[in-house]
């Protein structure tokens, strides 16, 4: 109280113009920002008054804390002496009326939330993986048992026991060989310049040396074949996510080489032969004595195959020069991108084995995976392909005029450019690759998500799919946030966007 | 005749590339070695294809008189669906082709699509303009929402919203009202909703007169603030006047509209009244023994006396004139039972056997049934007025929920899923949009003395759309390929309906071809438009 007389001191009158100005200019001056004010002024009160019925405690203490973290700023504007912590709270919280009462009914919500949440997940939990003792007690909140009986469906979906030293294999070769990159990439690049090249090789080898162990080979043995079926959980959509990531890559690279590509294509006079002669036989041989025979607008337009043969081959004379594999990779990826993915993994599961001489049989995993890959070329194509645009005519002139062939070329000068220049978005495409693997439970594997509804199913644990659901989504935005993390590192030290 | 060159000049032979050098003959033959590729592969494709169908049965093409030919590969799209679809736009029965139910599913998939675009903008705009706003705890909070939808994949958040969220609301008679009017249960989300009668017509006419009234006078208005600089409040004189334009507009279509009519019998004296509704009021109050129908004195009474007597009133099922007059009649506080019936005649029939005090409906309706009565004189025709809209707010009456709009569980899920989850992206992109116009634009407007709603609204706004237009159409398309997750919460759309078809004809080739041509066409309509708008907004570089 002394503070505030001494600093107003013998300025009554200048403050109180103060108050009144600012009163004119924000409370009289801007009618309609008032009565916005008043209305969230009126819901902030009516959520303070059911937050007192039910947590009177929390919602005391919410909003005292709030009363005096207004006074403080209100106190320190009037003073015009502000330390720290008031002028954080001034320009962060209490900016304007709309921004005091917004901090208070978020504050508010958050405080109900937060408490709602942590009664659900721990207070009034119960943590025990006995289905009687569950059954027996009488809580209100979360069963987390659900997870902790079926650690391993989950993990590994139903892979067999005794083959489970598969997977602590795998886990430990990853671990194995990310403690010996920290350094090798890392710190002591220098040092141990003569095993990076070991250590890249190693990387490079290891989807091969996963995928002898996770499917095996040969008949008998103890790496012998098992059955793609047993895979599931975490274990099946990490196998799809890092398959359809490595072997599209790629693939994607040279679809979108292959678009931009300028070869010089097939002359117009041998398209227009060949498609001339084509249509001009299937009209002889089909269109004419079908004609009579159709009924329905649909049948015409079958019927007239080769006009639209004629139709296309015009147009990809036109188009695009007679240049086939630019004609090819175009019309693939502008197909695939135009579908949805759970088209694309229908189509895998239907038609994959249609394609393929009778008689092969292809585990369901398998097709779900080539149709991952397939769909996954076409958008990580489109980003490669913006990339190459993005590299200056220069550098393709300068490595043609060094001399280098198309292979050295790419291989030197321009992939390095193009593939450091779309990090993030290829980064973001594989993120949602990993979250787009939840997919496949809808064609009927048992992936993460699939493995969680088969959990809620189960007698025992009848549903509780909440919990499971939340810890599906914990675990993919772990993963999607240590790939953005990732990104953020390898941009950095990449230098993108940085000349 | 021209000098000929002299022999001393140094001429250098052009180099002779042997052909397996030769960029062009390589790249022909590329060409050549590539087509044969493909055409090999796809004949290779094509003959195993042939083989599978053999051994699958042959039927894949059969026409109606027993060959088998190409052209007959979407004949069985017309032989009868035999299986129901739970959301109908238009009339399905289980006995239409194949066709219509892909048209059903078709037409569920635009709309989640067309409100689920809407909606998600709304939110991604609030969202992304939220993340930028001064107040801390705002930000944050809308990026942590960003962060968390964009990392966790929709099949999971469609999970939870359907089986978690929806699926646990409690029973019809316990819904859940978060408003007055929307009623939140197992059975869905019941919300008002606008039902247009048939006199909506004329005042839309009125409406686009009180529009055209609105632009001219703000074009003139805007006129005399160029001419003389100074400013006319020009929103509020607009405004007002297309207002005044409309309101009067629906006076007018309300006085003289003779659409809707009552019939009532003589002797209830209703016509003698100064107005219709004056009449039924002073029935009901002499009924219920009250002198005046207000407030107080009819909760004074117990139900059973309401329902006593309460005004019978015969409606046709699903007819404007339920809405309409139920609407007149709460506003005066009348208690009322409306009896319903599926056909005009039942209606006519109940009215004669004395089951309700009024029939309500179409004139010619009301007309045709007075003159079918035994003694036509005996009853009156009384006009009633009928609004242009009427707001129909669902209503618990019994087991059942009467009025309003319903949504069903399944397009709920889907909706709010994908309206959450594109919401995100959105609100990203808008950010990012924003962001990216220069500081030095805002600086250069608070130094113009712009108010911040003009800053945003006439510098920031115009250069930020620039960016944010090409990714936001992408994020519409990726929307529409989402809604085809619907099949998971089991809502009937394209991909859900062709599924099924595809299990009940076994014709794998086709549907699958059907479906893979339904998106394209979309997506090729969308991405059309996008390279339109790009081309035409695009930057004039010098």
């Amino acid at each position: 109280m002394a503070t505030l007389t001494q600093s107003l001191g013998s300025r009554p009158r200048l403050l109180a113009a103060e108050i009144t100005g600012w009163f004119q200019e924000n409370v009289l001056g801007a009618p309609y920002k008032t009565l916005f004010n008043l209305g969230l002024a009126w819901a902030a009160l009516a959520v303070f008054q059911s937050q007192l019925e039910t947590a009177p405690a929390l919602a005391g203490v919410i909003g005292g804390l709030w009363v005096v973290g207004l006074l403080g700023v209100v106190f320190s504007a009037l003073t015009h002496r502000f330390n720290a912590v008031t002028q954080w709270l001034k320009d962060r919280l209490y900016n304007s009326p709309t921004s005091a009462l917004v901090t208070l009914l978020i504050l508010l919500l958050l405080s109900g939330l937060a408490r709602a949440g942590l009664a659900w997940a721990v207070t009034e939990a119960n943590f025990s993986a006995d289905p009687e003792a569950v059954s027996a007690s009488a809580h209100t909140g979360a069963t987390w048992g659900i997870l902790l009986a079926n650690l391993k469906l989950f993990m590994v979906g139903q892979f067999d026991n005794d083959q489970l030293w598969r997977v602590w294999a795998c886990v430990g070769l990853l671990v194995g060989l990310s403690v010996v990159s920290l350094p090798v990439y890392g710190p002591f690049k220098e040092q141990l310049r003569p095993i990076r090249r070991v250590v890249t090789g190693l990387w490079l080898l290891s989807p091969v040396v996963f995928w002898v162990l996770l499917r095996g080979v040969g008949e008998s043995g103890f790496l012998s074949q098992i059955e793609t079926r047993t895979w599931g959980g975490l274990l099946l959509t990490l196998i799809i996510s890092v398959f359809a990531i490595v072997v599209s890559f790629p693939l994607g690279v040279l679809l979108a080489l292959g678009r931009r590509s300028t070869i010089l294509g097939i002359p117009a006079w041998l398209t227009y032969s060949v498609v001339g002669g084509v249509g001009a036989w299937g009209l002889v041989t089909y269109t004419r004595p079908n004609l009579a025979l159709a009924r329905t607008p649909l049948e015409y337009v079958l019927i007239l195959w080769p006009l639209w043969l004629l139709v296309a081959g015009i147009a990809f004379q036109r188009v695009f020069k007679g240049n086939v594999v630019a004609a090819f990779c175009t019309v693939y990826i502008e197909g695939v991108r135009g579908v949805p993915l759970i088209t694309v993994l229908f189509m895998a599961n239907f038609l994959l084995p249609l394609f393929l001489p009778p008689g092969t049989i292809i585990e369901n995993a398998v097709r779900a995976m080539w149709g991952f890959m397939f769909f996954s070329a076409a958008y990580l194509a489109e980003n490669v392909r913006g990339g190459l645009q993005s590299i200056p005519k220069g550098q393709y002139e300068a490595a043609q005029a060094l001399g280098l062939n198309t292979f050295q070329q790419l291989w030197f000068i321009i992939l390095p450019q193009a593939l450091r220049v779309v990090i993030p978005p290829i980064v973001g495409q594989f993120i949602g690759l990993f979250k787009d693997t939840t997919l496949v439970a809808v064609v009927g594997l048992f992936d993460l998500l699939g493995i969680a509804n088969a959990a809620v199913a189960q007698p025992d644990w009848l549903g509780l799919r909440q919990e499971v659901y939340v810890f599906v989504s914990l675990v993919y935005y772990i993963g999607c946030f240590a790939m953005a993390v990732t990104s953020q590192r390898l941009e950095r030290r990449l230098r993108v966007g940085q000349q | 005749m021209k000098p000929k060159p002299p022999l001393s000049v140094n001429v250098i032979p052009a180099p002779v590339i042997p052909f397996w050098r030769d960029v062009r003959v390589l790249g022909v033959l590329a060409q050549i070695v590539f087509v044969f590729a493909v055409v090999a592969s796809l004949s290779w494709i094509g003959n195993n294809v042939a083989q599978g169908l053999q051994t699958l049965g042959g039927a894949q093409f059969l026409c109606d008189d027993g060959t088998s030919s190409f052209r007959c590969a979407f004949n069985f799209m017309s032989s009868a669906a035999s299986f129901d679809i739970g959301e109908k736009p238009i009339d399905y029965e289980t006995t239409d082709s194949y066709w219509r139910a892909l048209t059903v599913g078709l037409l569920n998939t635009i709309k989640v699509s067309i409100v689920g675009v809407v909606l998600a903008t709304v939110l991604g705009l609030f969202a992304g303009v939220a993340v930028l706003s001064n107040n801390w705890l705002l930000s944050r909070i809308a990026a942590g929402y960003i962060d968390v939808i964009r990392n966790t994949p929709l099949l999971v958040q469609l999970f939870f919203l359907y089986f978690a969220v929806i699926l646990q609301l409690p029973q019809l008679r316990d819904s859940l009202q978060p408003a007055p009017g929307f009623y939140l249960s197992q059975r869905g989300i019941a919300l008002p909703w606008p039902v247009f009668t048939p006199s909506f017509l004329p005042w839309l006419a009125f409406i686009i007169l009180g529009f055209i009234q609105f632009q001219v006078l703000w074009l003139l208005l805007s006129q005399r603030e160029r001419q003389t600089g100074k400013a006319t409040n020009r929103w509020l004189w607009a405004t007002l006047a297309g207002l005044i334009v409309m309101v009067a507009g629906w006076y007018l279509t309300l006085s003289f509209n003779t659409n809707q009519a009552a019939l009532v019998s003589r002797v209830s004296r209703v016509a003698q009244a100064p107005s219709p509704l004056a009449g039924l009021e002073a029935l009901v109050a002499k009924r219920l023994a009250l002198p005046q129908l207000t407030k107080e004195a009819l909760e004074k009474l117990d139900a059973e006396q309401l329902a006593a007597g309460a005004l019978q009133v015969c409606v046709v099922k699903e007819s404007p004139s339920e809405p309409n007059f139920a609407a007149q009649l709460q506003r005066l506080n009348l208690p009322f039972k409306m009896n319903r019936f599926d056909r005009p005649d039942q209606a006519g029939a109940a009215y004669a056997e004395e089951t309700c005090d009024i029939l309500v409906g179409d004139r010619s309706l009301v007309v045709a049934e007075r003159a079918a009565l035994e003694n036509p004189d005996g009853h009156l025709l009384v006009s009633i007025q009928e609004y242009p809209v009427v707001l129909s707010a669902p209503k618990l009456e019994g087991l059942n929920l009467v009025g309003g709009a319903r949504m069903t569980p399944e397009f709920a899920a889907i909706l709010f899923g994908l309206v959450i989850y594109t919401g995100a992206f959105i609100a990203e992109i808008v950010r990012s949009g924003i962001q990216a116009v220069p500081r030095g634009q805002s600086e250069a407007a608070r130094a113009l003395g712009l108010t911040e709603g003009q800053r945003l609204r006439l510098v920031v706004l115009p250069q930020a759309l620039r960016v944010i237009i090409p990714p936001l159409t992408s994020q519409y398309l990726n929307l529409t390929k989402n809604s085809s997750l619907a099949i998971a919460v089991a809502y009937p759309d394209l991909v859900a309906v062709t599924n099924t078809i595809l299990n009940q004809s076994g014709r794998a080739v086709q549907v699958v071809v059907l479906v893979m041509v339904s998106y394209l066409m979309v997506s090729l309509a969308i991405s059309a438009l996008l390279n339109w708008y790009n081309n035409r907004m695009a930057l004039v570089e010098r």
